[in-house]
C-alpha cells in the first residue's frame, strides 16, 4: 500500500493535525503574541512613538506607577466595580437560571431571550443610551421625580458616588444574562433524578440550591468568575462611553487611563501606558489563579 | 493580441490622465460641516477662478480627535502615506505633534504669505522654533455674549455688564437667578475652559518657565474661589459633557450669557426664537478692566504624505493667506472669522448681524482679537485643565482651594515627568 515507506498512518495523521493548526497558530503568534512582547519592550522606552528610547533607569515607567495618584484612582475605581458588580451579577445569574429551569415555567422560551437580549446590544450604543436615561432631564429622573422619590432633577452622571452605581447598574443590566446562559447550561448538565432523590430524603428547596445546585455548578461558577473578573479589570467602553470617566476622573477605569495615556488627549506616551497595560495583565493572571484556586475541588 | 495592446495602452493613457487629475487636486481632512468645512469649500471656489484644473477633496471626519488619532498612528509607524495632503489641527495640539512626530510635517517655508497681517497671538501656536508650520483659519477670540432682554428684565444693560470685575458679575448673577431662574454663564464640566480664558484675560498663563503655574498663581486662586462660588451660588451652570453645554445650556435656553471662542457663535445662533436678543462684550477680570482672550481654533497643515507641496502652499497662500473673497465666503456660509487683519476689514465684517441686535459682531471681534495677550502656551494644556477641573470638584466637595490646587499641580507635575 505505501508507495513510498516514509510515514506511518500515526504520523501522517500528526502531520495533518499540524497542518490544521500551523496557520491559526501563526496568526495568533503575528497577531496577538508578537504585539505582547514588542508591548513589554515598549514598557521599558519613553519618549515619542517616533523615536523611543530606552528608560533611565530601564524600569522607570514601572516606578512611576507607584507615584501615579491617577493610576491609584484608576485602580481603585476597577475593583470598586468588581468587588460589587461581580458577586452581585453571579447570584443575580443562578437564581435566574434557577427559576427559568423550572420546566413547569410558561414562556420559558421567551423569558430566557428577554434576559439575555442585553448581551446582544453593542457597548458603545447601551452605554450611550443608559447616558441619556439617567441625564439630569432623562427619562429616570422624570419617572423618579414624577412618583415623588425625588424632589428635583438629580445629576447623576455629576455626582462621583452616582455616577459610579449607574456604571454598576449599567454592567448588571448587560452582563447578567449573559452569564445566566453559562448557568443554565450548568443546570441542564444536572441529572433530574439527584433532585427527585434530594426530595424523597426531605431537603426542601434552600437546602437542595446549597448542596445540590452549586456544588455541581462549580466548575460554571469558576468559569463565569474568571470571565467577569477579567472582563471587568478591562473594563472600557461604560468608562469612556458613559461617563467619560467624569466628574473629574472619579469613575475612570485602569483600561480608559491606559488609554488616554496613548492615544488620548495628544500626550501618547506609549511606554508608560504599555508598563500600565502589563500591570492589568499580571493582576487578571492573578486573580484567575486564586480563582482556579479556590475552585478547586480536588484534596 | 491585439485587444491586448489596445487594452495596455488604455490602460496606459487612464495612468496619464489620472496622473494628470492627481497634479492638480489636494486632500483635505477637517471635521465640522458647519464650520471649518464650509470655509474649505469657499477657498476651493476661490481658487479654482484662477486654476479651473484644482480640484479639493475634503475628507469629512467626526472630530479633531480623529485627525490627532490619523498622526499618532502614522507617525508612530512611520507610514505617512493614510494622511490627507493637509490637515486642519487644533492649535493647542500642533507643537508637541510637530515635537513629537518631525517628519510628518512639511513647514511652509517659501509660501508667498505676509505673516504680519495675522493676529500674533494666533501665530503663536502655529510657529514653531521660528518657522511656521501653519495657516490660520478661524479665530479664537473670546466673546462674551449677554442674552440682553433678560438683563434689561432685571434692570441693567449691556453697557453694566462690560468692564466689571468677577465680583460684581456675581452679584448681578445673583440677581438674575432670583428674578429670571437662569444662570448667567455655563461651563461644561469636562472640558473646563473657563479658568483658561480667565486667566489669559489677566494676562498670565497656567504655566511658567515651562513648569505649571498653579498653586503659586494668586489670580489662579481667586479665579478658582470665583467659580466656585458662582456654582454654588447659581450663576453657573456646570454641565457633565460637551453636549450638555451646547445642547442642554445654550440651546436648552437654560441661560443669559455665554463666554467662550466665537465658534460658539453658531450655536448660539440655533435657537432662532432668541433671534436679536443677544449682544456680545468683553469679559469681565479681576481687576474691572476689560478682558481679552482666545480659546481654541485651528490652523491648517502640509503633511508628509503631500506629493505637492507647492501647490498646497501655493492654494493656502492665495486663499487663507488673505483671500477677502475665501474670508467672506467664509463667514457668511459658516461663521468662520478671521484673524487676518486686512481680510478682517471687508465690507462683510462691517455688516451688523440681525441675531445680534444689528450689532457688528464681526468687526467688534477682529478688533478684541488684537488685544489679546500672547501667554504661555504648553504641550500639556489640556492635561492641565483636566487637573484643575478636577480640583474644582474636590473644591465643591468641601477641599479647601489651596489645598485642591495643590494637588492639582502636583498631578499635573507628575504627568509632565518633572
Amino acid at each position: 500500500m505505501n508507495k513510498k515507506k516514509g510515514m506511518g498512518l500515526l504520523a501522517r495523521q500528526q502531520a495533518a493535525g499540524w497542518a490544521f493548526l500551523t496557520p491559526a497558530t501563526l496568526l495568533i503568534f503575528i497577531m496577538s503574541f508578537w504585539p505582547m512582547v514588542r508591548a513589554f519592550i515598549i514598557s521599558f522606552q519613553t519618549g515619542s512613538a517616533a523615536n523611543m528610547k530606552w528608560a533611565e533607569p530601564v524600569t522607570r515607567n514601572y516606578q512611576r506607577m507607584l507615584q501615579d495618584k491617577m493610576f491609584q484612582t484608576a485602580m481603585g475605581n476597577t475593583f470598586l466595580y468588581l468587588i460589587i458588580q461581580v458577586p452581585i451579577m453571579l447570584v443575580l445569574a443562578i437564581l435566574l437560571a434557577q427559576l427559568l429551569n423550572n420546566k413547569d415555567l410558561k414562556f420559558r422560551g421567551l423569558f430566557r431571550t428577554m434576559i439575555f437580549l442585553p448581551c446582544a446590544t453593542a457597548l458603545v450604543s447601551y452605554a450611550i443610551i443608559f447616558k441619556s436615561l439617567f441625564a439630569t432631564q432623562g427619562l429616570i429622573n422624570s419617572a423618579l421625580v414624577g412618583i415623588g422619590i425625588l424632589k428635583e432633577n438629580y445629576n447623576f452622571l455629576g455626582n462621583p458616588a452616582s455616577a459610579k452605581a449607574v456604571i454598576i447598574i449599567a454592567l448588571l443590566w448587560r452582563w447578567t444574562g449573559y452569564n445566566m446562559v453559562f448557568f443554565l447550561s450548568g443546570l441542564q448538565n444536572i441529572e433530574y433524578s439527584v433532585y427527585e432523590a434530594a426530595k424523597i430524603d426531605g431537603a426542601n428547596a434552600w437546602k437542595t440550591f446549597w448542596n445540590i445546585t452549586v456544588p455541581l455548578l462549580k466548575p460554571v461558577i469558576v468559569m463565569t468568575g474568571i470571565m467577569s473578573i477579567n472582563g471587568t479589570l478591562q473594563l472600557f467602553d461604560e468608562s469612556v462611553n458613559l461617563t467619560n470617566g467624569g466628574p473629574a476622573n472619579t469613575t475612570i477605569t485602569m483600561s480608559h487611563y491606559i488609554y488616554n495615556n496613548s492615544l488620548g488627549q495628544g500626550v501618547a506616551n506609549f511606554g508608560y501606558a504599555s508598563a500600565l497595560s502589563f500591570i492589568v495583565f499580571i493582576l487578571v493572571a492573578v486573580l484567575a489563579a486564586i480563582n482556579l484556586k479556590v475552585g478547586d475541588s480536588r484534596d | 493580441m491585439n485587444k491586448k495592446i489596445l487594452s495596455l495602452v488604455l490602460a496606459c493613457m487612464m495612468a496619464l490622465v489620472a496622473c494628470c487629475a492627481m497634479a492638480e487636486t489636494l486632500t483635505v481632512s477637517a471635521w465640522d460641516p458647519n464650520f471649518n468645512i464650509p470655509a474649505l469649500e469657499a477657498a476651493a471656489a476661490d481658487y479654482k477662478v484662477e486654476h479651473p484644473d484644482f480640484e479639493l477633496v475634503i475628507n469629512t471626519v467626526s472630530g479633531s480627535s480623529d485627525v490627532e488619532l490619523a498622526m499618532t498612528t502614522a507617525g508612530s509607524s512611520g507610514d505617512y502615506s493614510t494622511l490627507s495632503d493637509i490637515v486642519l489641527f487644533q492649535d493647542h495640539f500642533i507643537q508637541r505633534y510637530v515635537a513629537d512626530y518631525p517628519d510628518a510635517w512639511q513647514s511652509l517655508e517659501g509660501a508667498d504669505i505676509n505673516w504680519d497681517d495675522f493676529g500674533a497671538e494666533k501665530l503663536s501656536y502655529s510657529t514653531i522654533n521660528g518657522v511656521h508650520y501653519g495657516v490660520p483659519v478661524d479665530n479664537g477670540t473670546a466673546i462674551f455674549a449677554y442674552r440682553v432682554d433678560i438683563l434689561e428684565q432685571c434692570g441693567y444693560t449691556l453697557a453694566d455688564v462690560t468692564g466689571i470685575t468677577w465680583d460684581r458679575f456675581i452679584e448681578i448673577g445673583e440677581d438674575v437667578w432670583a428674578k429670571t431662574g437662569k444662570y448667567l454663564l455655563s461651563m461644561d464640566g469636562s472640558g473646563n475652559d473657563l479658568p483658561y480664558m480667565m486667566l489669559q484675560a489677566e494676562g498670565l498663563s497656567q504655566f511658567k518657565d515651562g513648569e505649571p503655574f498653579i498653586a503659586e498663581n494668586e489670580a489662579m486662586v481667586q479665579i478658582i474661589s470665583k467659580l466656585v462660588e458662582m456654582i454654588q451660588k447659581n450663576i453657573l451652570f456646570l454641565s457633565n459633557d460637551w453636549t450638555g453645554y451646547t445642547d442642554g445650556s445654550i440651546m436648552g435656553d437654560q441661560v443669559a450669557g455665554v463666554m467662550n471662542g466665537n465658534w460658539i457663535i453658531p450655536t448660539i445662533s440655533q435657537v432662532a426664537d432668541n433671534s436679536g436678543k443677544w449682544e456680545i462684550t468683553t469679559l469681565p477680570t479681576l481687576t474691572g478692566a476689560e478682558g481679552y482672550a482666545a480659546n481654541g481654533g485651528s490652523s491648517l497643515y502640509i503633511t508628509a504624505n503631500c506629493k505637492n507641496p507647492d501647490l498646497a502652499k501655493d492654494f493656502l497662500a492665495k486663499t487663507f493667506g488673505g483671500s477677502t473673497k475665501t474670508y467672506d465666503a467664509a463667514l457668511r456660509n459658516g461663521g468662520v472669522i478671521t484673524c487676518c487683519i486686512s481680510a478682517g476689514q471687508s465690507d462683510v465684517y462691517k455688516e451688523g448681524v440681525p441675531f445680534f441686535n444689528g450689532q457688528p459682531i464681526y468687526s467688534d471681534i477682529v478688533e478684541m482679537g488684537s488685544h489679546v495677550a500672547i501667554v504661555e502656551q504648553n504641550d500639556y494644556h489640556y492635561t492641565c485643565r483636566q487637573y484643575i477641573g478636577a480640583a474644582i470638584q474636590e473644591i465643591l466637595m468641601g477641599s479647601d482651594v489651596a489645598t485642591a490646587l495643590q494637588n492639582a499641580e502636583s498631578q499635573l507635575r507628575f504627568a509632565m515627568d518633572l
